[in-house]
């Protein structure tokens, strides 16, 4: 093995075995660059470095220093820093969109929304510290294992399926040729907790929330599972990199399948329990739905999960007919992440205007829309698509 | 007139594309309100115009009154007590003392002073820590800049003015009602004259008692003075005075 | 064999799920104030309904015995926070048919503008009660915003926003201040314009007009049985407007329509109030033109004796929300003997049995909004 004497200087441990990401025995995405990983294990260098090169001051010639600079060790901790990078970003992309969301509903309703620090973006954090600083309070006849265990599922599901997310073709956790399935698999898990949470909280606002939710998926999920096969028949493929440079390739999705288009955007915000179909939480009859008995800092992680869900919605509906982090003709771009997000924020756009036009629907209505509007509407979408694939467009 | 709505609603909304047309109409007011400001007044920083005639806590001029107690006599809420208070010269005078807790901001002081000391104030800004520094003392209702407009102005046209085919307003309803003595009743304990805040009754001899030689007493009123407060009907304790209503 | 076969209905009977009582109230989004909404469902179809008053009681007509008759005025203000002008005009009117007095022209004209503006102002604030209860706020704060520029002419009228104490035995507290003509002509004319954005909001989007048509239908009879009265009877297709019908202070000499439609759904309901704030701007415009026509000084308040002659007398008059009315028992004194209120939302909440009835759960918000609740004038 390699000598000790020649790392003295805290640069030699920096640049440890030549900085080499790829060529790493344990590089965890094959042979993929993948940005986030390429950053947390430069970070880790220079952060592994350091710690190994005081410990190498202290003990001359020790093993610990070694191990830390060494491929596996390098590999775990950048893993770990990895998973915070990834789960900052989403949540500082769902607080701007948190945020936004405040801003543009206060001015379509014509006031003002949040004005605390930074154009109103503080308020966010500042919402957030008040919730985690309230009492946990947990009502006294409830069934405590499933009244907590679903709440941190619900929670849990959502920001999984948020950080699984990719925002380009370097920027991604991992990359399936199922990725899409995947993704939409986790998504639609959150109502069945909702359900689950429902009857738990011995509350009879809750218990009908939480029917209500099971009623809501049962209407939306088919035609949307639909629509994604049809994306996937056009594109060939359900790896979410191979749809978005399908579309690169040739035009966006959402020209062919415009009826999908609008079809789906619905279903995503159903889907993620926006306005128009939130009926499980619907304030003006069940005073919070399904999250009545949640209070303090609980009731703000299940309102931050709502955003990640939205998130991911507007994610999707960007991946699969938008072009996800591609332009026309630019293509890839330098910062597809950028364009990727800011087409995710217009989509976001798209439903708050959404939901400050609508009223919310009733739940008989939700299975009529789900089964006699979006389900022909998807079917119809199914058979365009085919048509242009037989004849010969795509 | 003409129906306006009705004649254009129900309409068939298949026409506008169902939820097409309220999505627009937001947008267009989103389009607006980015440009411009949003109507939203941003309360601590920025205030609304308030009228004059704004009622706000009632305030006083403490020179002024003359401390009748028709305030406390119109009160609804009962907030209005009359306490003694030190005037300018060190003499002790009756001044209203309101309790803003309980006041609530009808105006009717002000619009019943028969001087026009009480006025209303545009003041609404009135929370304090304690209950008990709700409670406004005499010096402590005077408002600076107290204008025309405060002074809430009671103007009245008598019935019988209209009927004369001359309807012209008068400025108080106080200047015509005046308290008049039921002779029979009177025993001349001068109690009126104590309590008449402007002193406009005087106690005058009408006679000699044949059985007691002790002179007669009898109140005679100064019209000009009067302000008709109705405190010497209220304190009478034969009830011998009583208001002559013009009407 | 026939006997071996269960009758289809002791099925059905057998097969119900659970029906269960939910208790909406008195702290409930939906109930705009203090009351309480008992719903029997049956999944999510209610089968019965129970509305219970009462938390707001505090006594009004017994304390108004103990008050002359002009410290009633405030108090009446107090009844319905969002018709305040409306019930103290009512009031004033009541005491006056004792007196047998009749008020000056102006007065009269200058009531017709405060209770229009006032009818205005309540229907907004239904309107702001429709939008949340449907689930979209931004109807909310379009009416709220509206409502705004009514409350800035209260303000400008008498000097306070909501409990206004206008109208005195005899007229009315002021003479219209300077310029309000022209501010109350142009919030008028603003807010036509305005309203028409705020349907575009409603009647436009099929989700809304989807939730209010065809549900909670009362038919003409059983409206009439309840005692129902107000917008939400002329839905049902009764032509009953006591403005036309039965005038006071001169609402024989201004020109109105009174929408009626026989649909006797909610949807009706909405559409009643939503034609009546038009025609509110229109009587508004006549009243001032009447106004500036009997010149500026124009007497605006007589003198009224402080006493009341001995008898009963009542009025009524057509509050926002249906017929109010007060029936006086005097004894001669300057205090009432007896002060007796007829809120409309007393007896119209009584429909809400039949109304919400084979409706959804989520529906409920949605009829009981269009009874336009207020439970000041209901508990008293």
């Amino acid at each position: 093995m390699s000598v000790v004497v020649e790392y003295t200087s805290i640069l030699d441990f920096i640049g440890f075995n030549s900085y080499s990401l790829m060529d790493n025995q344990y590089y965890p995405f094959l042979d993929e660059y993948n940005l986030p990983y390429a950053i947390s294990y430069g970070l880790w260098k220079i952060i592994g470095g350091t710690i190994a090169w005081l410990i190498n001051l202290i003990f001359p010639g020790n093993p610990v220093s070694e191990w830390l600079m060494g491929d596996g060790a390098s590999t775990l901790f950048a893993l770990i820093i990895f998973m915070l990078i990834i789960f900052i970003v989403v949540f500082v992309c769902t607080l701007i969109s948190l945020w936004m969301e405040r801003k543009c509903l206060g001015r379509m309703m014509d006031r003002r929304g949040t004005m605390i620090g930074m154009k109103g973006f503080l308020q966010c954090v500042a919402d957030g510290l008040k919730t985690f600083m309230k009492e946990n309070t947990i009502p006294g006849k409830v069934d405590r294992m499933t009244y907590m265990w679903t709440v941190s599922l619900v929670i849990g599901v959502s920001v999984l399926v948020a950080c699984m997310i990719p925002l380009s073709g370097r920027w991604f956790v991992v990359n399936y040729d199922t990725g899409l399935l995947i993704v939409m698999a986790f998504f639609a898990l959150a109502p069945f907790f909702i359900l689950v949470s429902g009857w738990a909280q011995n509350n009879k606002y809750s218990l009908v929330g939480g029917m209500r939710a099971a009623q809501l998926m049962i209407s939306y999920e088919v035609p949307m599972l639909i629509m994604i096969a049809t994306t996937a028949l056009l594109a060939g493929s359900f790896n979410i990199g191979d749809i978005v440079y399908a579309q690169n390739d040739n035009v966006w999705y959402f020209i062919p399948q415009i009826v999908g288009f609008i079809t789906f955007f619905f279903c995503a915000t159903a889907e993620s329990e926006r306005l128009p179909f939130d009926i499980a939480e619907a304030e003006a009859e069940l005073v919070e739905g399904w999250q009545t008995e949640y209070a303090g800092m609980k009731w703000g992680l299940i309102m931050l999960a709502d955003y990640f869900r939205g998130y991911v919605a507007c994610a999707m509906v960007t991946i699969m007919y938008l072009g996800g982090w591609t332009l026309p003709i630019i293509g890839d771009g330098p910062i597809p992440e950028i364009v990727f997000l800011l087409k995710t924020w217009f989509v976001f756009f798209l439903m708050i205007l959404v939901r400050a036009a609508l009223a919310r629907v009733r739940p008989d209505q939700i299975l009529n829309i789900g089964w006699k509007v979006f389900m022909p509407l998807s079917v119809v979408n199914l058979a365009i698509v085919l048509l242009l694939k037989v004849g010969g467009v795509f | 007139m003409t129906i306006k709505y009705l004649d254009k609603y129900p309409k068939n909304l298949a026409k506008s594309l169902w939820v097409l047309k309220p999505q627009w109409t937001v947008l267009k007011l989103f389009a607006k309100t980015v440009v411009h400001r949003p109507v939203t007044v941003l309360y601590p920083y920025e205030k609304e115009w308030v009228p004059e005639n704004y009622r706000g806590r009632p305030g006083l001029i403490f020179d002024k009154c003359v401390g009748c107690g028709m305030c406390a006599r119109m009160c609804p809420t009962a907030c209005i007590k009359l306490v003694d208070a030190e005037d300018d010269n060190g003499k002790t005078v009756k001044r209203p003392q309101v309790n803003l807790g309980r006041c609530a901001m009808c105006g009717y002081c002000a619009e019943y002073c028969p001087v026009d000391a009480m006025t209303v104030t545009p003041e609404y800004e009135l929370a304090e820590f304690t209950r008990f520094d709700l409670i406004y003392g005499p010096r402590r209702l005077n408002y600076e800049g107290t204008t025309e407009g405060m002074k809430v102005k009671l103007e009245v046209t008598l019935p019988s003015d209209i009927e004369n085919g001359n309807p012209e307003r008068r400025v108080s309803l106080f200047d015509l009602d005046r308290p008049e003595l039921i002779d029979s009743k009177c025993i001349g304990c001068k109690k009126c004259a104590k309590v008449c805040p402007v002193n406009a009754i005087e106690m005058v001899e009408k006679g000699v008692n044949e059985k007691t030689g002790k002179p007669i007493l009898r109140p005679v009123i100064d019209n000009g003075k009067c302000i008709c407060c109705s405190n010497c009907v209220d304190d009478c304790p034969k009830d011998a005075l009583e208001i002559k209503e013009v009407l | 064999m026939t006997d071996s076969i269960v009758p289809v209905k002791e099925i059905e009977e057998k097969m119900e799920t659970d029906k269960m009582w939910i208790i909406m109230g008195p702290q409930h989004p939906f109930s705009h104030g203090l009351w309480t909404l008992k719903i029997k469902v049956d999944g999510e179809i209610v089968v019965d309904a129970d509305p219970i008053v009462g938390y707001l009681h505090r006594g009004w007509e017994k304390e108004t015995e103990n008050r002359t008759y002009p410290k009633i005025i405030p108090m009446a203000d107090r009844l319905c926070y969002a018709a305040s002008m409306t019930y103290t005009h009512l009031y004033c009117m009541t005491v006056e048919k004792a007196l047998g007095i009749d008020i000056p022209e102006k007065a009269k004209y200058i009531r017709i503008v405060a209770d229009e503006v006032c009818r205005i102002n309540s229907h907004l604030m239904w309107l702001a009660a429709v939008g949340t209860d449907l689930g979209n706020l931004t109807v909310f704060l379009w009416a709220m915003r509206e409502r705004e520029y009514f409350l800035d002419l209260n303000v400008k009228l008498c000097g306070a926003r909501m409990t206004t104490n206008y109208p005195r035995i005899g007229g009315v507290r002021n003479d219209l201040t300077e310029l309000f003509e022209r501010d109350v002509i142009r919030t008028v004319d603003r807010f036509e314009k305005a309203l028409w954005d705020i349907i575009a909001l409603m009647d436009d989007s099929s989700i809304i007009v989807s939730r209010m048509k065809g549900i909670s239908y009362i038919s003409r009879e059983q409206c009439a049985n309840i005692g129902m009265t107000g917008p939400a009877m002329r839905g049902c297709g009764v032509d009953f407007d006591i403005r036309r019908d039965d005038p006071y202070d001169n609402y024989d000499k201004v020109d109105f329509e009174v929408p009626v439609l026989t649909a006797g759904d909610s949807y009706a309901r909405y559409m009643i109030r939503i034609e009546e704030m038009f025609q509110s701007c229109d009587i508004i415009r006549q009243a001032v033109q009447k106004i500036q026509a009997l010149g500026k000084n124009a007497p605006y308040r007589i003198k009224t004796p402080t006493k009341v002659p001995a008898g009963t007398h009542f009025m009524r008059m057509e509050d926002p929300r249906g017929e109010s009315l007060m029936y006086l028992v005097s004894d001669g004194t300057d205090k009432p003997y007896r002060l007796k209120v007829r809120s409309p939302i007393f007896t119209n909440v009584s429909t809400s049995k039949v109304m919400c009835q084979g409706c959804r759960i989520a529906d409920v918000p949605a009829i009981l909004a269009q009874i336009d609740m207020c439970l000041g004038e209901t508990d008293r």
